[in-house]
């Protein structure tokens, strides 16, 4: 999926009105909706299925997430990012816009924070 | 700082300066100030676990970290783990009978040191032991009132807090915490690297909503002068300018790196 094929997909497209990205310059969006696609080509996901894969549905019927699943999804992002290559701030904040794309679509998740005081890979 | 402003400035703060050290002083004030809380049976019922981040086995802290709380855990310099000791009963009976004599338990009211020795474990003291379930729940109400004074007294130093949940099993292994002592919040303390206000005060219902006169249909009316003055005093403060607020998380986000 190109990442103008991304933009249509009704869970960027969730992403991107929910966290106001249109407000972003062509730079901002596009980098992101490349990022993204390369996470799923990565995965092999569709972007509905990062998310879909995510939550469970219990034995009464609700929506919930799986914490296994998240936890096992918070390390493919990280390894997605250090494969990318991306270092530093760069890693921190690429990794976190995949998370983005998650929270806005109702997957309570966190990655790490960057510390400009202490020297991160 | 005035007692109503600090609770009016009271918010639960996201965003610490994770490079800025918290003074122990300033923990020690938290501490004492939960250590002077109002309490049942004079009982010690939150047990503190005071951790400087920085201080902490780099490895424990990632165990630390779920996918909940991992920015967090990174922004807060200081994680007080706060638990409800479950044996709080031991002992209350020499507590209870301190305060006879020391006169702040009195006859008057009915208190005896003849009933502390021969009463008060059979009808008070054993029925509560002898149910997990009350034992937690009247220990977890005395907990949560010395947590608060802990919390108010960090807004006062200055600084920021913010109550939290945590991967207990994990702390419980790491920091050499007791079977008897039950998970109840992780205390997250630092200088915020947010606005200390956020931007303004959380909504809230008005009194009439929750509070009642004589009994619980008829709401409580309130005085228009006295809550002119509490605004002014700093109790009540203008709410959150979401716009503003919004401008502000960006700018956040951007300098944490953090989801937007």
């Amino acid at each position: 999926m190109t990442p103008t094929e991304l933009a249509e997909n009704p869970a960027v497209r969730r992403w991107f009105t929910s966290a106001n990205l249109h407000e972003l310059d062509e730079e901002g969006k596009t980098h992101r909706l490349a990022l993204l696609a390369d996470f799923c080509a990565q995965t092999g996901r569709q972007p509905e299925e990062l998310v879909s894969g995510l939550l469970r549905t219990t034995k009464d019927g609700d929506t919930a997430i799986s914490a296994k699943r998240r936890t096992l999804m918070n390390a493919t992002i990280d390894e997605f990012v250090e494969k990318s290559g991306f270092t530093g701030k760069d890693a921190v904040v690429n990794g976190n816009i995949i998370r983005s794309f998650l929270v806005h679509n109702g997957i309570f998740i966190q990655g790490r924070a960057w510390r400009a005081g202490l020297n991160q890979s | 700082m005035d007692i109503k402003q600090v609770m009016g400035n009271r918010r639960s703060i996201r965003y610490f300066e994770p490079d800025k050290p918290v003074e122990r002083e300033k923990i020690q004030y938290m501490l004492e100030a939960m250590n002077r809380s109002s309490r049942a049976v004079n009982a010690d019922f939150v047990k503190t676990i005071v951790v400087f981040r920085d201080e902490l086995d780099p490895e424990v802290l990632e165990q630390l970290k779920t996918p909940t709380t991992t920015a967090e855990i990174d922004m807060a310099p200081v994680h007080m783990f706060c638990y409800l000791d479950l044996t709080y009963t031991e002992g209350a009976q020499g507590r209870l009978k301190e305060l006879v004599q020391l006169g702040a338990l009195n006859a008057s009211h009915g208190w005896s040191e003849a009933y502390v020795d021969e009463v008060v474990w059979a009808t008070v003291l054993k029925p509560i032991a002898s149910d997990p379930g009350i034992l937690a729940y009247i220990g977890a109400i005395d907990a949560g009132v010395a947590i608060n004074q802990g919390m108010l007294a960090a807004v006062d130093a200055g600084l920021g807090v913010c109550l939290h949940a945590f991967n207990t099993e994990v702390a419980k292994t790491a920091l050499g915490v007791p079977d008897h002592w039950l998970p109840l919040h992780l205390l997250l303390v630092g200088y915020p690297a947010e606005d200390p206000l956020t931007g303004g005060q959380r909504p809230r219902r008005p009194l009439s909503t929750q509070c009642f006169v004589g009994n619980a249909s008829t709401p409580w009316e309130e005085i228009p002068e006295v809550t002119e003055q509490l605004k002014k005093d700093g109790l009540i403060q203008e709410g959150i300018d979401a716009e503003k607020r919004r401008a502000e998380v960006r700018q956040l986000a951007q300098r944490f790196g953090l989801p937007e």
